[in-house]
C-alpha cells in the first residue's frame, strides 16, 4: 500500500484539528489558572466555610432563688430540633416540612415558612423548629435517620422549670421565644432567632443578669451534614443567679391562708404582700389566682391560652401591682395625716358623731354607726367615717374647715399614691390620686365636697395598688422614709461570686413631722387593741388599719364558679419590735381580699385581720 | 508468483497479514505510554476520591480494586485488538452497526435506572454502560462509510448518508436519557466528516440548522436538563438546587490552588460535597487534591495522546484507518472539553465521563478498545520496506 495514492489525507485539516485541540487545552488551562492560582485563596475560604460549621452552644440561664437559696426557677435538660437552611435543598423543603411537622407538633406550612425566613436572613445559621422540647425518642429518630431529614439537627437545650409555678408566676413571669420584630433589635445584643427571652415578671426584668452568653463549637461535617468531628470549642457563659428578697416560708404562709379563704368562699381573689419597711425589701408577694407558667415553657396550647384569657379573674395580672382598687378606710391614713400636717387637727381634735349620717347640701353621707365623741386615735381605731369626712372636708353646716382635696392630694402623692413605686417588676399600675384639677381634666367637672368626703374614706375616685398602700404604711412605720420597694437582693455569678448587691434605695423623706407619724402609729396600734381589727389572744404588737370598699354588683359568679360578693377587704399592718410607737417595724404586710361578702364586714369580721394575725404569728413565732 | 506479488496480494487482503514481529516496531510509543500513564493516573484518582469518602458505603478499597481489574481487562482488550488487522472492522461494519443499535435497544428495554436515567445494563453482577461501547462502534461505522467515499465527500448525499447512520444511535441514547453522550455522537460525526474532507459550508450549514432548531430542541428537553442549562448560565440563581453542583465544583477546583491540598487531603470531594465525585465530577476532586500542577500534567498527557492519535491517523495506510484515528481523537477531545469544562463552569452539567480518570469499566474498556484499534492502524501503516 506504500505506493497507494494518499490524497485522502488532508494536511490542512489535520493542522486545523491539532490547532483546535491545542486551543481547547489552552482555554481550559487559562480558566484553571484563573480559578486556582488567581482565585485559590477565595475558594479555599469557601471550602472551609462549607466544611466547617460554627454552631452556637446554648448558655444555661441563671437560676432564681429566694433569700435563703430555695430555687424558684431552674433548668432541666431537653432536646430542640433546628434546621440549617443551607443544608436543605429547596426542592426537598416541602417534603421535609411534611415529615418534620408532626414530630414537632406544628403545621407543615409554619415549619416551611420558618425555614424560608431563616434562609433569607442567614442560611448558615440554625433556626429552631420545635416550639417545645421534643421527646428523647424523637430526638434519637431525627439524629439516626439523618438522610430522611436533610438540614435537621438535634441540639441539647435547657428547659426552664418553675417550682411552685402558680404561686410564683405573678412574680417570676416566664420565658418565651423572641418575636420577629424584637429580633431586629435583639440580634445586635447577641440573641439568636431561636432564642428565649424573659417575657414578663422578673424573668423579663432581670433578663440581662439571667441570660448567659453563647459559646460556640466548630464542627467538620460532610455534605450530608453528618458531624465528622469537633474542631474547636468555646464554652458558653452561664447566666447569673438572681437572689430575691422573697422569703419562701412567708410566701407559703400567706398563700395557704389566702387559698383557704378562697376555698371557704370568703372571697374570690386575694393579694398578700409583705415588705421590710426599713429597706424596701419585698419579703412576700402573692396574687391569687396565679397561673402555671410552665405552660408557656412547654409551649402553651390554644386551649390553655383561651382559658387564661377568658378567665374574668385575670390570672395573668399580678394584682399586687398591676391593678388598682378603692382603698376604703385604709386611706384614712392619708386623710388623717393631711389634716394633722395642715394644722387642721391634732390628737385631741374631737368630732361628735351623734348620728350615723351627715347631711350636707341635701346629700347624705353615712357612717357605719353613731360613735359618739371621738378624738383622733379613737376616730382612727373605730374607723369612723364621719370623723374623717370632717377632717378631710370640714363641715359646712358648722363652718368647720377640713384639710381639703389639695392637701389630701399633696400628702397622698408624697406617700406614693398616684404614681408607680418603681418596684423592679414590669406591669406596675400607677393608681389614681385625684385632685380638683385632675377631675376637671378627666371629667370636665368641678370638684365637690362630696368628692372630698368620699376620698377621705378611700372611696370615689381614689384607686390604689396593694403595693402602694403597703408602701404608704411602711413609710409611717419606719418614720417617714420612702424606700423604693424591690425584689432583687443580690446577683451571683456562675462561680458564686457576688456580681451586684441591691442597696436600700431611698426615694425621699416624706414631708410629715415625726410627731404626726408617731400619732399615726399609735392610732394604728389602737385599731388592733381597742378597735376595728381586734385580735383575740394576740401574741405580737401588730398595728394596722382595716378597709372595706364597695365596688360593684354583688351578683353572679366568676369564672371559677364563686359568688361575686361585691366588697373588697383590706388589712394593712406593720409590726414594731416592741409594743410602743417607735418606728422599728421590720415587717409590714397588706392583705387584700377581692369580692368579699359584705356581711363579713358588718359583723366587723374582716377576714384579712385574722389572716394577718395568723400569718405574722406563724412567721415570727413559728419555727423557720 | 513472486514474493513481492505474494506480499502485495496478502497485504491487500485483511486475512493475510504481515508477520507480527515486524509490526511490533510500528507500535506508536507515544500513544502507548500516554495510555498507560493515563490509566495509572485514573487509578490514583479513583483511590484518592473514594478511599476517604464518607458518603460511599462499604469497603473503601472496592473502587480501587474494581478499577484495577478494569484496567487489566482494558489493557488486555487493547493488546488483543491491536493484534488483529483493523480492516476486519471495516469488513464487519454492517454487522457492527446492527450490533451497536442492538446494544442501545437493550439498554432501553432492560436497562436499570440510576439517578433517573436508564443507562446501564446489569449482567453477572456487573453493570455495563453500552453507550460507551456504542460511541466507539459508531466511529467504526462512520469511518467505513466516509472512508469508502473520500472521493465523494463533496456531495451532500454523503453527509446525509452519514446522518442516516448517526440518527438512530443519537435518538436511542437521547431516549435513555443521556443528552451528554448523544452530543458525543454528534461531535464524533462532525470531527470525522471534517477530517474526511466534507465541504465546510455543508458542516457550517448543519450547525446553523441545529442552531435554528434550538428553540424546538429546548422544548423537547426534560425540565432537569433545562434547569442544568439555566444553572450553567447563572449557578447562583438556585445555589441549593440546580446550581449546587456547579458551585461546589468551582469551590473544589478553586480551593485546590496552584499545587493542591495533597492527594486525599481534599475536603470537598471526600466530604461528599461533590456529587458523583468518582465519575462525573472527578476532575474537580483531582484539581482540589493536586491543584493546577496536577491538572496541567493531566492535560499534557491528553495532548500527547491526542497528537499521537492524529499522527497515527495521518500515517494510516487507508482512509478507513485515518478516519478511525480522527474519530477517536474527536471523541476524546470532546469528552475532555465537556467534562473538564463542566467542572470549571465553562460547560453545562452533563454526565460525560472524563477519559481514563472517571471511574467506570465500560468507559475505560471502550477507550482501550478504540486505542487498540489505533495501535492496529499504527502497526499496519506503510512503513519502510523490509528487505
Amino acid at each position: 500500500m506504500r505506493s497507494a495514492p494518499r490524497d485522502f489525507v488532508r494536511p490542512n485539516r489535520f493542522i486545523a484539528m491539532a490547532v483546535a485541540i491545542v486551543l481547547v487545552f489552552t482555554g481550559l488551562t487559562v480558566r484553571l489558572w484563573d480559578l486556582q492560582v488567581v482565585g485559590g485563596a477565595h475558594y479555599r475560604d469557601l471550602a472551609e466555610q462549607n466544611r466547617v460549621l460554627r454552631l452556637p452552644v446554648e448558655a444555661e440561664r441563671g437560676v432564681i432563688v429566694d433569700r435563703n437559696g430555695k430555687v424558684l426557677a431552674r433548668n432541666l435538660p431537653g432536646f430542640a430540633v433546628t434546621v440549617i437552611p443551607f443544608d436543605l435543598p429547596r426542592a426537598q423543603q416541602a417534603d421535609l416540612a411534611l415529615r418534620l411537622a408532626p414530630l414537632v407538633a406544628r403545621d407543615p406550612k409554619d415549619v416551611s415558612s420558618a425555614i424560608d425566613v431563616q434562609r433569607g436572613r442567614n442560611p448558615y445559621e440554625p433556626v429552631k423548629i420545635s416550639l417545645r422540647p421534643v421527646a428523647r425518642e424523637i430526638a434519637l429518630l431525627l439524629s439516626e435517620r439523618g438522610e430522611m431529614f436533610p438540614g435537621v439537627r438535634v441540639e441539647a437545650e435547657s428547659i426552664r422549670s418553675y417550682a411552685d409555678a402558680v404561686l410564683y408566676s405573678p412574680l417570676l413571669g416566664y420565658v418565651g421565644p423572641v418575636t420577629e420584630d424584637e429580633f431586629a433589635t435583639l440580634r445586635e445584643k447577641g440573641y439568636l432567632q431561636q432564642d428565649l427571652i424573659g417575657r414578663t415578671g422578673l424573668e423579663s426584668q432581670y433578663e440581662n443578669y439571667l441570660r448567659g452568653g453563647y459559646g460556640w463549637r466548630e464542627i467538620e461535617r460532610d455534605a450530608a451534614q453528618r458531624e465528622i468531628k469537633q474542631l474547636a470549642y468555646s464554652a458558653p457563659t452561664t447566666g447569673n443567679s438572681v437572689v430575691l428578697t422573697i422569703d419562701d416560708r412567708l410566701q407559703k404562709l400567706i398563700e395557704s391562708e389566702l387559698k383557704k379563704g378562697v376555698d371557704e368562699d370568703k372571697f374570690t381573689q386575694a393579694v398578700g404582700i409583705a415588705m421590710n419597711p426599713q429597706n424596701g425589701e419585698i419579703l412576700a408577694m402573692v396574687s391569687i389566682p396565679g397561673y402555671d407558667n410552665n405552660w408557656f415553657i412547654d409551649g402553651i396550647t390554644p386551649q390553655q391560652m383561651a382559658q387564661l384569657n377568658g378567665d374574668d379573674r385575670h390570672p395573668l395580672v399580678n394584682k399586687a401591682i398591676g391593678d388598682r382598687y378603692p382603698p376604703g378606710s385604709t386611706f384614712k391614713l392619708v386623710t388623717g395625716l393631711s389634716a394633722l400636717s395642715e394644722g387642721i387637727a391634732n390628737r385631741n381634735t374631737i368630732v361628735n358623731v351623734t348620728s350615723n349620717v351627715l347631711t350636707v347640701d341635701g346629700y347624705r353621707f353615712y357612717d357605719w354607726r353613731a360613735h359618739g365623741t371621738l378624738d383622733f386615735v379613737n376616730g382612727f381605731a373605730h374607723s369612723s367615717d364621719i370623723y374623717f369626712y370632717t377632717l378631710g372636708g370640714g363641715n359646712p353646716n358648722t363652718g368647720r374647715a377640713g384639710a381639703g382635696p389639695e392637701a389630701i392630694y399633696k400628702y397622698g402623692s408624697d406617700l406614693g399614691f398616684g404614681s408607680k413605686t418603681g418596684i423592679d417588676l414590669p406591669g406596675e399600675d400607677a393608681g389614681i390620686m385625684p385632685s380638683p384639677e385632675w377631675k376637671l381634666q378627666v371629667f370636665d367637672e368641678p370638684w365637690t365636697i362630696g368628692n372630698t368626703y368620699h376620698e377621705s374614706i378611700g372611696q370615689g375616685f381614689v384607686a390604689v395598688t396593694p403595693l402602694q398602700l403597703l408602701n404608704a404604711y411602711s413609710i409611717v412605720a419606719n418614720g417617714g422614709t420612702f424606700y423604693r420597694p424591690h425584689l432583687l437582693k443580690q446577683v451571683v455569678g456562675p462561680q458564686g461570686n457576688v456580681v451586684f448587691t441591691q442597696q436600700p434605695n431611698v426615694l425621699r423623706k416624706v414631708g410629715i413631722t415625726q410627731e404626726n407619724l408617731t400619732l399615726l402609729r399609735e392610732a394604728a396600734r389602737r385599731v388592733v387593741t381597742i378597735g376595728h381589727a381586734y385580735m383575740p389572744n394576740a401574741k405580737l404588737p401588730i398595728a394596722g388599719k382595716t378597709g372595706t370598699a364597695e365596688f360593684g354588683s354583688s351578683a353572679g359568679k366568676d369564672s371559677a364558679g364563686r359568688n361575686k360578693l361585691g366588697f373588697h377587704n383590706w388589712f394593712v399592718s406593720f409590726l414594731p419590735k416592741a409594743d410602743n410607737t417607735e418606728p422599728t417595724a421590720d415587717i409590714a404586710m397588706v392583705i387584700f381580699t377581692f369580692d368579699s361578702s359584705r356581711s363579713l364586714c358588718e359583723n366587723c369580721f374582716n377576714p384579712a385581720v385574722g389572716m394577718t394575725q395568723r400569718i405574722l404569728e406563724a412567721y415570727k413565732l413559728g419555727k423557720p | 508468483m513472486s514474493v513481492k506479488a505474494l506480499e502485495m496480494r496478502r497485504s491487500a487482503s485483511p486475512l493475510h497479514d504481515r508477520p507480527h514481529t515486524r509490526r511490533l516496531d510500528q507500535v506508536d510509543p507515544y500513544l502507548l505510554i500516554a495510555t498507560l500513564l493515563l490509566i495509572g493516573y485514573g487509578l490514583v484518582m479513583t483511590y484518592a476520591v473514594t478511599v476517604e469518602s464518607r458518603t460511599l458505603t462499604g469497603d473503601p478499597m472496592q473502587f480501587v480494586i474494581r478499577g484495577a481489574i478494569w484496567a487489566v481487562i482494558g489493557i488486555a482488550v487493547m493488546v488483543t485488538v491491536a493484534m488483529f488487522d483493523y480492516a476486519w472492522l471495516g469488513t464487519l461494519a454492517p454487522l457492527v452497526y446492527l450490533f451497536m443499535l442492538g446494544l442501545l435497544g437493550v439498554v432501553l428495554a432492560i436497562g436499570t435506572s440510576s439517578l433517573g436515567a436508564q443507562r446501564s445494563v446489569n449482567f453477572g453482577g456487573l453493570s455495563f454502560q453500552f453507550s460507551e461501547v456504542a460511541k466507539v462502534l459508531m466511529i467504526v461505522v462512520l469511518a467505513k462509510f466516509f472512508g469508502d467515499r473520500t472521493d465523494k465527500m463533496g456531495s451532500p448525499l454523503t453527509i446525509l448518508g452519514g446522518l442516516v447512520f448517526l440518527g438512530p444511535a443519537v435518538y436511542l441514547v437521547y431516549r435513555q436519557p443521556d443528552l451528554g453522550t448523544s452530543l458525543v455522537f454528534v461531535a464524533i460525526f462532525f470531527g470525522m466528516a471534517f477530517m474526511a474532507g466534507a465541504r465546510l459550508w455543508q458542516l457550517v450549514g448543519l450547525v446553523a440548522l441545529a442552531g435554528a432548531a434550538l428553540p424546538a430542541i429546548w422544548n423537547v428537553l426534560k425540565p432537569y436538563q433545562q434547569a442544568r442549562l439555566t444553572a450553567f448560565i447563572d449557578p447562583y440563581a438556585d445555589p441549593q438546587g440546580a446550581g449546587w453542583n456547579i458551585i461546589q465544583s468551582l469551590i473544589a477546583v478553586g480551593s485546590g490552588g496552584p499545587t493542591g491540598k495533597g492527594l486525599t487531603a481534599g475536603t470537598q470531594s471526600p466530604l461528599g460535597y461533590l456529587p458523583i465525585a468518582e465519575s462525573d465530577f472527578v476532575f474537580a476532586g483531582l484539581a482540589e487534591d493536586l491543584g493546577f500542577v496536577g491538572a496541567v500534567i493531566l492535560f499534557a498527557l491528553y495532548v500527547v495522546l491526542l497528537m499521537a492519535a492524529l499522527r497515527v491517523a495521518f500515517r494510516a495506510r487507508d482512509p478507513f484507518g485515518m478516519l478511525l484515528g480522527a474519530g477517536v481523537a474527536a471523541m476524546l477531545v470532546f469528552q475532555i472539553l465537556v467534562n473538564v469544562g463542566m467542572a470549571i463552569s465553562l460547560m453545562p452539567v452533563t454526565g460525560i465521563p472524563l477519559p481514563f480518570i472517571s471511574h467506570g469499566g465500560s468507559s475505560l474498556v471502550s477507550i482501550c478498545f478504540a486505542l487498540g484499534v489505533l495501535q492496529s492502524v499504527a502497526m499496519r501503516r506503510p512503513g519502510p520496506e523490509i528487505s
